[in-house]
Parts: C-alpha cells; structure tokens; sequence
C-alpha cells in the first residue's frame, strides 16, 4: 500500500475514533437534556389560579386573601361562558325534541370540556374525585385542552387501505347560529383571564405528599421511599463489604478458598437485577418471612445483595491502594495487627472507600427490579421510621414505571413522570459527582 | 561481580571477629539464618551489637542486610512464608521462641525506613501514636512525651508552631526526622534504621546523621546503609555482608582502612557493589 | 511513666493462649462474614432452583424450550418459551451491534489517541452515561424514543443509515482505489489521471448505493415505536460504559513497549493499534464484549417499559422493527398476575426463566474468567 493511503486510512481511523467519542456524548446530551429540560418543568411552570386553589385548599399554602381577590376577578372573567351556557340551555328548550336530541351529546361534551378547563361549574353539586373539584393547574394543560374544547376529534376510515386517520373539527360549526356558538371564541380569546397564568416556583414537588394519584402535589412519599431503601441498603452492605475486603486484603492467604470466594464475588456481581428481586420473593419474604408482605426491609437486604459486590470490590482497591509503608510503620511502633487496620489502614483507605459507597448509593437509588416483588407499592403514605420494617413503600424507580405505563391518564400527568425521572437522575448524578470529586482530591493527594 | 568468588570461599571469608568491642553486648546473632520459602537470605550469621554505639550495615544490593536489620524486630513476619533458624537474643531471649510478645519486642526496638511513613494524620498525632497504643492517655503526660520526642529529633523547633497540621505537609527530610520522633516516643532501647537518607537531599542526611551522632549516647543503633561515607560517618561498628553472609565485623575505622578481608577490601575500594 | 525495659519479653502462657485465641477467633469471624456475603451466590442458586423444578416436574422441558406458543393464562395454560428466548437474543445481539463497535473505537480512541486532559472531560461522559439509573433509560425510550420512532421511523432509520455507512463507505473507496491504482501500474498511464477515472467512478457506485438504501429505509413505517430496535440501541447505550472502560483498561495493560516497538519499525498509529495492540489486549476486549453482552441481557426495566412485550416469534428473525419480548420482562411483568397463586406453573415457570438467566451469566462469568487466566499465562504473568 502507498504511503499517502497509510497515512489517509490513519487519519480515517483516528477520526472514526473521534466519532464514536461524540456519538457518546450525543447519546448521554440526547438523554439527559429532555429529562433535565422537561423534568425542571414540574418545578417551575405557569401555574394557572387552579394551581394555587389547590395549594391553598388541600395544602394550606399561601394568602388567602390575596387569593379571594384574584379568584373574584377570574370569576368575573369567567361569567359569560357560564351565562352563554345558560342562555343556550334556554334556548334548547324551546326546541323541537329531533333537533335537540341532535345537540344533546355535542353539548354535553362542550360542558365536560369547559369544567375540564375550569373546574365545575359554580353551583353544581362537587365532584367525588378531586381531580374533578379543580380546572387546569398548568397553563401549558391548559392550552391542550383548550385545544380539546375547540375541536373535536374523530377517526376517519374512509380509506380501507390505510391506516384511520384524525380529523379535527371546530365544535363551533356544531353550534352556528345558537347563543353557544361565542362561547368558542370567547374561550380562546379570554382563557388567560379566566385562569390567570403566572409563572410559579414549586419546589415543594419534593416534598409535598401527592393527592389523587399524582394528579396534584409532590412526590415526597417516593423521595422518602427511595432513601430508606438506599440508606438500609448501606446499613447492611457496608459493613459486610468492608469487613469482607479486610479480610480479602489482609487475612487471606492467596489460594484456593480465596480464588473461590472471589468467583463468588464476581459471579454476584454477574447475577441480573431481576433475579435479585425474585430471590428477595423468595428467601426474604417466602421462606425467612423477614415480614409478612413486601416491606422496606425486604427491599432493602435485597438491594444489599446486589450492590455487596461493587462495595468488596472498591474496598478492596482502597485498601491495597494504602503504602505498605504506613502498615509497617504502626507494626514498628508495637501496634497489633487489628489495631493497625483500625488506626492507619482504614483512616487511609476511607476515601476510597467512601467513593464506593457513594457510587453504590447511587446504584441502590435507581434500580427497580430487585424492589418490585419485595418492596415498591404504586400508591402509599410517607412511611414512619419505625414502619419500614413491615410497610411498603413507593419509591421514586418503581413509581416512574408505574405513572408512565399503568396509570390511568399518563398523558395528564407528564411533568409528574418528568419531574420524578428528573429528580431521581439527579439525585443519582450529584452523589456520582460528588464521588468524582472525592476521587481527584484521593489521587491529587497521593501524586502531592 | 567477581564470579570467581563461590560460595564455599565466601564462607571461608567469613571468619570475622564476632565481637569486636569490649563494651555490654545488647543483641546477639548466633548461627541466625533466615529464609524466603527456600533462599537463604541471611546465612548463618553470629554477631553481637554492643549496646549504645552505632553499628552499620554494608553490602551490595541484595546481599542481606536489610533483611537481618528487619529480622531484629521479627519485620519480616509479615511476608508470608519466611522462617528461622538460629538465634536472634534479645534480653536474654530468643525472640523466634514461641513464646515471644512481638508486640512489646517493636515497642522495645523501634525502626525508621528507607522511605519517610509519616501517617496521613497530625504532627502530633504521629508522635503519639505509639504511646497512646501503650495506654498513655493523659493529655499533659502526652504532650509533654511528644515534645520530647521531637525535642530529641531536633526537629521540635520547626514543628513546634504546627503540630496540628497533617504531616505530609512536610518536607521529606523533616518527614524522616518525624518518623525517628515518632519511634522515639515509645522510648525503645534499640533504633534499627534501614537505609534513613536514602531518599533524601544532602542537607537533610546532613542533619539526620548529626541527630545520629547525638542519639548514640541513649541508643543501640542499627543502620542499614548504601553509602559507605556515610556509614564511615557515623558508625562505631561496620558489618560487611555479601550473599547473605557476614564477611567481615569490626571496628569502623579500621575496616576502612584496614580490612582483613580481600572482599571487604574489594567492595570498600568500589570494585564491585 | 511506663519503662519498657520492665517489660517482658515473655508472654505468659495463658497470655499467649489468650492471644492466640482470640486472634484465631477474630480471623474465624471475618472470615465468616466474608463467606456469609460471598456464599450469597449459592442462596441465590438454590432458591430460584427451587422454585424452577416444580415448572419443569409439571410442564416438562420440551414445550418450555421448544414450543413458541406462550399462553400462561390459556386453558389449558401453554408455556411455550421459545419467542421470549427468542426476543432476548435479538434484543441483546442489537444491543451488542451498537455497543461493541461503537464502545471498541471509543476505548481506542481514550487510550491512544486523546491527549490527557481531553481524557479527563471524557471519562466523567462515560460515568455518568453508567450511572444513569435503567428506569430513567427505559422512561426515555417509552416517552421520547418510541414516539419519535413512530412517527419519523423512515427518517431516522436512514440519518442512522448516513451516519454510519457513510463514514464506512468513504473508507472502502479509498482503499479500493488505491489499491486499484496499484494494479493498474501496467497501464502507461500517470496515477493521476488513473486517479481522477478511478475514483468518481467508485465514489458514485458508493453513493448510489447509500441514496438507494436510505431512501428504501425511509419508506418504512413503524407500526410501533416500542420495538426490538427502539430496546437495543438504548441498550446498546447502556453497555457501552462497560464495554468502553473494561477494553481501555486492557488496551492500556498492553504497556507502552509494545507500541514503542511498533512505532519504531515505522507503523503508522492505525497500524500499530489494529496489528499489534488490539490482538495483544484482544483477551481484555473479549470479556468487555461479555461483561457488555450480561448487562443487555440481564436489563429489566428498559426492555420492559419499551420493547412492546409482544411474545410473538420476530420474523423473519432478524426484524428488530417488531414488538418483543424478553425473558427479564417476563419475569417482572407476570410475577404481579401470579404472585399469589404460589404452585402454579404460571409462578414457577417465572423462576425456570431466571434460572436460565442465571446459568447464562454463570457461564459467561466462568468464560471470561478463564480467558483472563489463560492470557496470563500466555504472558507468563
């Protein structure tokens, strides 16, 4: 081959090198940026008048009198839709019956679009779900179902051939020439007055409880659920892992009791999530019945298993990462074997020890599988400490599968969902980032 | 390397004087061998190091020296398959017996290293390290132990403001005089120092090899070393090993100047080693 | 003050014997808790095992490995495995496709060609691409990826075509050519213009080709975004942080000798990385493919929330744009539906399909150990 072709293909090689580099970090961009982007959304958005009737009446949160000021003006805003309704219900009645029966059922719909939109009408009995008791609470919900109320939709398969297609039609055609037809108009022209849009800083997402199945409120219950389990996961993994990588490092003698327990260790590490949540079913709460249905504890011992090996094996570098020098030193000064390791070599090897924790914490927080059969419910009450050991709990990686594939209105609630992923990654990325950290500093400090 | 030298010549060599000086011996070697798996490291070797003097150990790379320093305070238990045979006393013991506290054999020898192992914790804390191991808990009684410590160091007056700074902060030649502080203040009776300077600037052996000179007179000292000026320095007693054998103890002077031996001569002269 | 010239040399018996003991039995404790968390590992064999016989004692093996009808809830109930094995291995085999290429350039490219502090932005990339929790993959793929696959399928399918084969193709013009030129030497003709006949010529076949197949791809629709594809290039995603730091850390163990001899017999980097880095570290490499290979396989959430769970056999076989389903899906989809009917089939059969699970990534944790062991010995470490 020529020279130049050498040269060119090791260019191309390189370059193909750089491609695969920004292909990753297109991936991790692609990723990260809607559920970042999306996810803040369920903290700040344009909350509409509905928004802080909720945190008022179901969570005693801001001034109520400022509110009764700024819902009298939305009432009044308001008024003409419900006095065109009552004047179209007038005028319906002295229709002949073929005519009305034609209004009936797009009237009706008109009707649950508007308290959809606003809430119930004023005087109507109120609704039993209390999703139902409120309108829009985000203006960006509000334009989609403003959007609803302004054209009905229906399926058209005329075509055979092809797959249905959606037809939009403005319910406003439905309704020419009867005392109804303004209301459309005045909905799309008025709606801002009507809801009184504001942009709103919810940073109680986090910590309020939910209400109605996360139509309203935070995610507390999920939060907390999620750093039980970590944490109790922590509880039980740490010590067994440091102990263990004490002993790998400095009591074992290389042979094959050792080799074998380190086939043991990596095939754990090999085991998929999935199975550690059918063993958790099975040995936790079906034979040892540590409690008598799923239960945090459960989760927990299980979430333990699964991240036992992560925590030996990055104790283990810590530890042997630690000069032979200092172990020497404190045998030289008349100091026994456990009283070195206690002194000197765990001090030593803390950091390093701790990175792995604290990228372990990160692994516990966001994995689901190991919880589904032992310990995640969809729906529950912040747990008390003390309940932890018998109760379910919801958690923030179970709870994102759940709102997102077997809710009832996915689609209504997509900040929720974005909100809880947002949440959890970050939760998860801040304790990777404070590991990186902790790592520079640890390698800063043995090249100083 | 003179390869002509075998074994069985090396072993004839080493008909040296096992005790030199009249004064109190303080460790005694008879027939002490020492074993990695099945390579003899130390071969055989009787000495007796006087108490209070300062007794350096000499020898190529390789040649056994820092193994027979480390075996004074039983260092080499710590690789695994190493044993011994002979006796090592100590005391009146052999301290290979069975029966031995290893623990208060290195509280009673202290050791310095080749490389400065100042502990990842304070100035302070490193000095007190040995002594709060032996129960000192009185914070006066510490304090005051720690500064005697450094004071004997010579290094108290440098330190004296920043005890509670970590010790790697240090420069390596203050981080070395920290480690004989630190191996002072479990007051032993022996010092054993394994190559002390070897990584250290010339200024800063110049001081570790002052505070030698001062040590001598409270201290048997034992001092592995790779540079021959330094053990004509400050030595009373020279040992020369070769292969594992002691070839030649005696006098320092007069081993510089006057060695009996052909290789003693051949190593001091820098023809080999 | 304590004088340590008072202190004996000589333990006491009883001391010694104290010592002794308590040193035998502080060890004994370690080495217990040691063994408790690493014996782990045959609980979790014995247990799954013990709920997979009943499903193979009642239903028997055959229809489990070989049948492809899966109708758990039928009457009679059919258990008929094959199309979940099936779709996991489509699944994983795409996952690797995209992982592996991919996530081998990269390695190369962080242990050879990025200078240091480029590296240093880099890695933290790759972690965190590691530490994303699988949920927050899986609600991307259901919530952003499908929808988008869907409704934009053909486009994406042939920028994905661009993407890749352009670069590739571009490449084997250029070799062709010159190696061509190289032929033609016969010909009385100056390379250049050989150079400039040459070349377009290639060129255009190539391009046609690429403009023929992209816009072949962009004709298709997907009838549905959750889909084999949809699965395996978020898993692909997923592998590749492992696959990227387990092969840059055997590339890097290949030592800077062996590129030194290489660039000193007048390699070019391409050269010395492909004939003699790659094949030195290739034992590395292969258990980075393998450690890739059980974090597709053994992913629930991502394949569960979007690969459609369709336990229909994909035809032809290697259609990725057909709903699947996996084995891990399976598991956490119908424990719910047959939690508490303890003994039947339907929740045994759930551990019979972990048990599987669990020998494969036995068997791969075994094979890549033993390709370590065996490149240590050949290097003689």
């Amino acid at each position: 081959m020529r020279l130049e072709t050498r040269k060119l293909l090791d260019k191309s090689f390189s370059g193909m090198g750089l491609i695969a580099i920004a292909i990753m970090a297109a991936a991790l961009v692609l990723i990260l940026s809607p559920i970042i982007w999306r996810g803040s959304k369920a903290f700040v958005f344009k909350g509409t008048i509905e928004h802080r009737r909720v945190m008022l009446e179901q969570y005693q949160r801001g001034n109520s009198e400022r509110f009764t000021a700024e819902m009298a003006k939305a009432t009044e805003a308001r008024a003409p839709v419900y006095e065109m309704m009552a004047a179209f219900n007038a005028e319906l009645k002295e229709m002949d019956r073929a005519k009305r029966r034609d209004y009936k059922d797009p009237y009706r719909e008109v009707e649950k679009a508007v308290s959809v939109l606003l809430g119930p009408k004023p005087g109507d009995r109120t609704p039993v779900l209390l999703r139902q008791q409120y309108g829009q609470t985000r203006w960006d919900r509000a334009l989609v179902k403003l959007h609803e109320a302004l054209y009905s939709a229906d399926w058209d398969y005329s075509n055979t051939d092809a797959m249905g297609v959606l037809v939009e039609t403005p319910r406003a055609n439905a309704f020419k020439g009867t005392k109804l037809e303004p209301l459309f108009d005045y909905l799309e022209n008025h709606l801002d007055e009507m809801l009184r849009p504001k942009t709103t800083f919810y940073w109680q997402f986090i910590t309020d409880t939910s209400k109605d199945s996360h139509f309203f409120g935070g995610i507390w219950p999920e939060v907390l659920g999620t750093l039980y389990l970590t944490l109790g996961a922590m509880i039980f993994a740490v010590p067994m892992g440091v102990i263990a990588a004490i002993y790998l490092c400095e009591y074992a003698r290389e042979g094959r009791v050792v080799s074998f327990l380190r086939i043991c260790i990596s095939t754990l590490a090999g085991v998929p999530s999935i199975v550690f949540g059918l063993f958790g079913l099975a040995f936790f709460l079906n034979t040892i019945h540590v409690s008598d249905s799923k239960s945090v504890l459960a989760g927990s011992l299980t979430l333990s298993l699964l991240i036992l090996p992560t925590i030996i094996r990055s104790s283990e570098e810590a530890i042997l990462a630690v000069p032979r020098a200092y172990k020497e030193a404190a045998l030289g000064l008349g100091a026994g074997r456990w009283h070195t390791i206690l002194t000197v070599i765990l001090p030593a090897a803390l950091p390093g020890i701790l990175t792995g924790v604290v990228i372990s914490m990160g692994r516990a927080a966001g994995e689901t599988a190991p919880i589904i059969f032992t310990a995640a419910v969809s729906v529950g009450a912040p747990l008390k400490l003390w309940e932890t050991l018998s109760q379910p709990t919801p958690a923030l990686p179970w709870n994102i599968y759940n709102l997102c594939t077997e809710h009832e209105a996915v689609d209504e609630i997509r900040h929720v969902q974005y909100g809880m992923v947002f949440t959890l990654v970050a939760i998860v990325l801040l304790l990777n980032l404070f590991a990186i950290l902790m790592r520079a500093r640890i390698s800063k400090k043995l090249r100083g | 390397m003179s390869e002509e030298i075998t074994m069985k010549k090396i072993d004839q060599f080493a008909n040296h004087a096992v005790r030199p000086t009249a004064s109190e011996t303080h460790i005694e070697a008879k027939n002490f061998s020492l074993f990695y798996g099945d390579f003899e490291a130390v071969r055989k070797v009787s000495l007796e190091i006087p108490k209070r003097m300062v007794t350096a150990m000499i020898g190529p790379s390789g040649c056994g020296k820092s193994t027979l320093l480390r075996s004074i305070n039983r260092m080499n238990d710590l690789i695994p398959s190493t044993h011994a045979s002979g006796e090592m006393i100590f005391d009146g013991h052999n301290i290979y017996d069975r029966n031995i506290d290893v623990v208060t054999l290195r509280a009673r020898v202290g050791m310095v290293f080749q490389k400065p192992n100042v502990f990842p914790k304070t100035i302070f804390d490193n000095v007190a390290y040995g002594p709060r191991l032996q129960g000192v808990k009185n914070k006066q009684e510490l304090s005051d132990l720690v500064e005697t410590s450094l004071r004997q160091a010579a290094i108290w007056n440098e330190v004296k403001d920043r005890l509670n700074e970590n010790a790697l902060g240090m420069s390596g030649g203050q981080q070395q005089r920290l480690c004989i502080a630190r191996a002072l203040a479990i007051k032993p009776e022996i010092l054993l120092m394994d190559e002390p300077t070897s990584a250290l600037d010339p200024k800063a052996t110049a001081k570790i090899e002052d505070l030698i000179g001062e040590l001598r007179e409270n201290y048997t000292i034992v001092i592995v070393t790779h540079n021959m000026q330094q053990a004509a320095r400050v030595s009373d007693l020279t040992a020369f090993m070769y292969e594992g054998v002691l070839v030649e103890f005696g006098k320092t002077k007069r081993l510089f100047t006057n060695p009996e031996n052909q290789q003693t001569e051949n190593y001091i002269t820098g023809r080999f080693g | 003050m304590r004088a340590n010239a008072n202190t004996s040399l000589i333990m006491s018996t009883a001391a010694s014997r104290r010592l002794y003991f308590g040193a035998l039995l502080g060890k004994s404790l370690l080495f217990l808790i040691t063994s408790l968390s690493t014996l782990a590992v045959f609980f979790i064999f014995y247990f799954i095992l013990k709920d997979a016989i009943p499903f193979f004692k009642l239903e028997g093996f055959k229809e489990f490995f070989t049948s492809t009808r899966w109708y758990p809830s039928g009457h009679p109930a059919e258990f008929g495995a094959l199309p979940i094995f099936a779709g996991t291995g489509l699944v994983t085999l795409g996952a690797v496709v995209v992982a592996v290429p991919l996530g081998i350039a990269a390695a190369v490219c962080l242990s050879d060609l990025l200078p240091f502090n480029v590296r240093q932005i880099v890695k933290p990339v790759i972690e965190i691409l590691a530490a994303i929790p699988s949920v927050a993959y899986g609600f991307f793929a259901l919530v952003v990826f499908a929808p988008l696959l869907q409704n934009h399928g053909g486009a994406i399918l042939a920028a994905g075509a661009w993407l890749v084969l352009g670069p590739i193709l571009v490449l084997m013009v250029v070799v062709l050519g010159d190696l061509l030129l190289d032929k033609l030497r016969a010909i009385k003709l100056s390379p250049r213009t050989l150079g400039m006949v040459v070349f377009p010529i290639l060129g255009t076949l190539a391009f046609t080709f690429l403009y023929r197949l992209s816009a072949h791809l962009g004709g298709i629709e997907i009838s549905s975004g959750t889909n084999a594809l949809n699965v395996a290039v978020i898993l692909g995603i997923m592998a590749l942080p492992t696959v990227v730091s387990v092969s840059e850390d055997a590339l890097q163990a290949a030592g800077r000798e062996l590129r030194e001899g290489s660039y000193a017999l007048g390699a070019t980097r391409a050269e010395t990385i492909i004939k003699t880095i790659i094949p030195a570290s290739i034992s590395g490499i292969l258990t980075a493919v393998i450690l890739g290979v059980m974090r597709a396989i053994g992913e629930t959430m991502v394949v569960w929330m979007a690969s459609g769970n369709a336990a229909s056999m994909p035809t032809p076989w290697y259609n990725v744009l057909q709903p699947v389903r996996t084995l891990t899906a399976t598991i956490a989809g119908d424990m719910g539906e047959a939690d508490h009917v303890t003994g039947s089939a339907r929740f045994h059969v759930l551990f019979a399909m972990a048990f599987c699970l669990l020998a494969f990534s036995f068997t791969m944790n075994l094979v890549s150990e033993l390709i370590v062991k065996r490149s240590r010995k050949k290097l003689g470490k």
